[in-house]
């Protein structure tokens, strides 16, 4: 098991989400949309440096800003 | 009794197609998350008694995170939970994400029913849901419909007098979520398939280098058709008709007045070399009519068929994610992209969908490009149509001039302004093939709309215009500015006119450069500064609305130090 952000893992991995960073905020809104501690996700893509990080979350595609994907931390088996 | 209903559901379930289907208001609705950034209203026959239908913007959760998902809710709790009924719209293909909602809904206590929308197309996905079980598990009414094709609409209608308050315990977030696995678990099923190729090219647009190839080739074959149709229809049908039977006309209803009258001044303009000349007599009957209809209205048909097509495949949003990086670097992130777009058809538009950019910051530095860096579709066509003469060369060189603009004006304002550029947090909507009906709607109401609001201001615009030049009134005017106008920007002082007719309307502006005689340098400059220069009245009047008097005076000042700064760089630097 390792500890890893969206930016990090490489594309087409999955991992556990562990731990959110940041405000209330930013948890409320991937929360609300699906993205929460415990949810497996897919890293699809990642557009070009400093770019954002393209997932899959069950059946959704959620496009997340670089600053934000830095902040979702996964476990990767 | 219900005395209201409200629509609510996630962002891009199709909301607005199901509200047009229940009132019959048309609204335009677009395959990305954010196209209702206001609230619409309508009304329903049931029984004999009408119900107001409102049309809330879309949100995940009934805990607000932002602007519009605060309307909406705010709004659900105007009036007592007896009087009122939710329609809560789900996404069939992605019940999981959109089972949050509803069962805040049901904990919250409103009467509430639920409507899997786009069953078709969880059809053709493989998706198999349950409704009997999920109506069983849930409590609550479930209708399966297929908006865009009205399937399913009736049956909604039938039941919406069943959606009572039902009792639920209250979770917290976590277990919510836990809850809904469960109810996946027991409605959805489903079907194993092989990838086809609409999840190939989603997958594709996606990734970096596949991603940038199908940009560039979705944005070349879009410019390519736009370029085509449009001239298609202006010399196929356009163009033969005012050469042709309306020429005609005019001269047989004319043939014994006076050329020197005021009456012929004004309805036909002057002549040239003895002829009516659609593009220079600038008359009522003669340059008006042609303006709009012979070399506006056929760009606008193309650029909305096309733009309408994009928005509704969906392939918008994953431009956004694409240029996210650049746009990163003007203050704004990918998804200002939108608005951007908008713009181009007709900058008012474009400046209300800065709505979907969360800051006050963003949506200035993004209202401020769109007013001074975008051209819309009326003023591109006359560029094109007047400018193209010398050679695409220039035309393509004033994109080139507004391309630089924009770059440069966003670097400057994101670093300028005080703030950040917020990260971006988007839903990407599945590719969707929509029935051809609904597109032929969306470009009627967009066509339809374009002539209401250009015809009536071209014609009297153009009747003041030339009772003013008649009587010479604008002598005043361009004796004053003539040294600004042609000292700085080379331009003959009769340019004046045309300018202050840009505030008016962009594409009457253009029209009247056309008799000036101007070199090809002049009628680049002119036309550079009408698309930088004051915006037309009506996005003048959205600026207002929408950044109120303080910003709408800094985003004209920098408007006017922009075009002074441009038209003389142009005339003693680049054009030289």
């Amino acid at each position: 098991m390792k500890k890893i952000s969206l930016v990090q893992i490489k594309e087409n991995r999955k991992g556990k989400v562990i731990e959110i960073l940041g405000g209330t905020n930013l948890q409320e809104r991937l929360m609300n949309m699906g993205v929460y501690k415990g949810k497996e996700v897919t890293k699809l893509s990642h557009i070009g440096l400093r770019g954002p990080v393209v997932i899959k979350s069950g059946r959704s595609i959620f496009a997340l800003g670089h600053g934000v994907a830095a902040k979702v931390i996964l476990e990767q088996e | 009794m219900i005395k209201k209903i409200y629509l609510i559901g996630n962002p891009n379930v199709g909301k607005s197609v199901v509200f047009s289907r229940l009132t019959g208001v048309h609204v335009i609705s677009s395959n990305y998350p954010g196209t209702t950034v206001e609230f619409i209203k309508g009304y329903l026959s049931l029984g004999d008694k009408k119900i107001e239908v409102v049309d809330l913007p879309g949100t995940y959760s009934l805990g607000p995170t932002s602007s519009a998902e605060e309307v909406a809710v705010s709004l659900l709790k105007e009036y007592p939970r007896n009087e009122i009924a939710v329609i809560n719209i789900l996404d069939s293909t992605n019940l999981e994400r959109n089972l949050l909602l509803t069962l805040q809904l049901i904990e919250e206590g409103f009467p509430t029913i639920a409507c899997l929308n786009m069953c078709d197309d969880a059809v053709h996905r493989g998706v198999h849901v349950d409704i009997k079980k999920l109506e069983e598990i849930l409590q609550i009414p479930v209708i399966s419909t297929c908006a865009v094709t009205g399937v399913g609409i009736k049956l909604l209608i039938d039941r919406i007098r069943e959606a009572v308050p039902v009792s639920r315990d209250k979770l917290s977030h976590e277990e919510l979520w836990k809850e809904i696995g469960h109810i996946i678990e027991q409605v959805q099923h489903l079907e194993h398939r092989h990838h086809r190729l609409r999840e190939v090219l989603e997958d594709a647009s996606v990734r970096p280098l596949t991603g940038l190839v199908m940009a560039s080739g979705i944005i070349y074959v879009s410019f390519k058709i736009v370029r085509f149709i449009g001239e298609f229809i202006i010399s196929r049908i356009t163009d033969p008709f005012f050469y042709g039977t309306f020429q005609n006309l005019l001269e047989k209803l004319t043939f014994h007045w006076q050329e020197k009258s005021f009456l012929f001044h004004l309805l036909i303009g002057d002549l040239v070399n003895g002829n009516i000349d659609f593009k220079q007599s600038l008359g009522v009957l003669t340059t008006a009519p042609y303006i709009e209809f012979g070399m506006v209205l056929p760009y606008v048909i193309s650029f909305y068929l096309v733009l309408s097509l994009l928005e509704d495949i969906g392939y918008l949003p994953r431009l956004a994610i694409l240029l996210d990086n650049l746009l990163h670097r003007l203050g704004l992130h990918g998804y200002a992209i939108i608005p951007v777009l908008l713009g181009f058809g007709c900058n008012v538009p474009g400046i209300l969908s800065t709505r979907v950019l969360e800051s006050k910051r963003e949506r200035f530095i993004a209202s401020t490009i769109i007013s001074i860096g975008v051209p819309c579709v009326p003023l591109q066509a006359m560029i094109i149509g007047l400018l193209g003469a010398f050679g695409g060369f220039y035309v393509g060189g004033v994109y080139l001039v507004l391309f630089f603009i924009i770059l440069v004006l966003g670097l400057i304002l994101n670093r300028v302004l005080p703030g950040y550029s917020p990260e971006f947090l988007l839903e990407i909507p599945p590719y969707r093939f929509p029935p051809l009906a609904i597109l032929g709607r969306k470009l009627y109401f967009r066509v339809k709309g374009f002539l209401i609001e250009a015809v009536p201001i071209v014609l009297i615009g153009v009747l003041v215009v030339n009772t003013l030049l008649y009587f010479k009134l604008f002598d005043i005017v361009t004796g004053i500015f003539a040294p600004v106008i042609h000292g700085l920007f080379g331009l003959p002082k009769e340019a004046i006119v045309a300018l202050a007719i840009g505030f008016l309307r962009k594409d009457v502006a253009v029209g009247m450069l056309a008799p000036l005689g101007l070199s090809a340098k002049q009628l680049f400059i002119a036309a550079t500064l009408l698309a930088i220069s004051f915006p037309c009245i009506a996005t003048f009047i959205v600026l207002w609305k929408e950044l109120g008097v303080k910003d709408l005076i800094k985003s004209t000042l920098i408007m006017i130090t922009v075009s002074i700064i441009v038209g003389v760089m142009l005339n003693f630097v680049i054009l030289r």
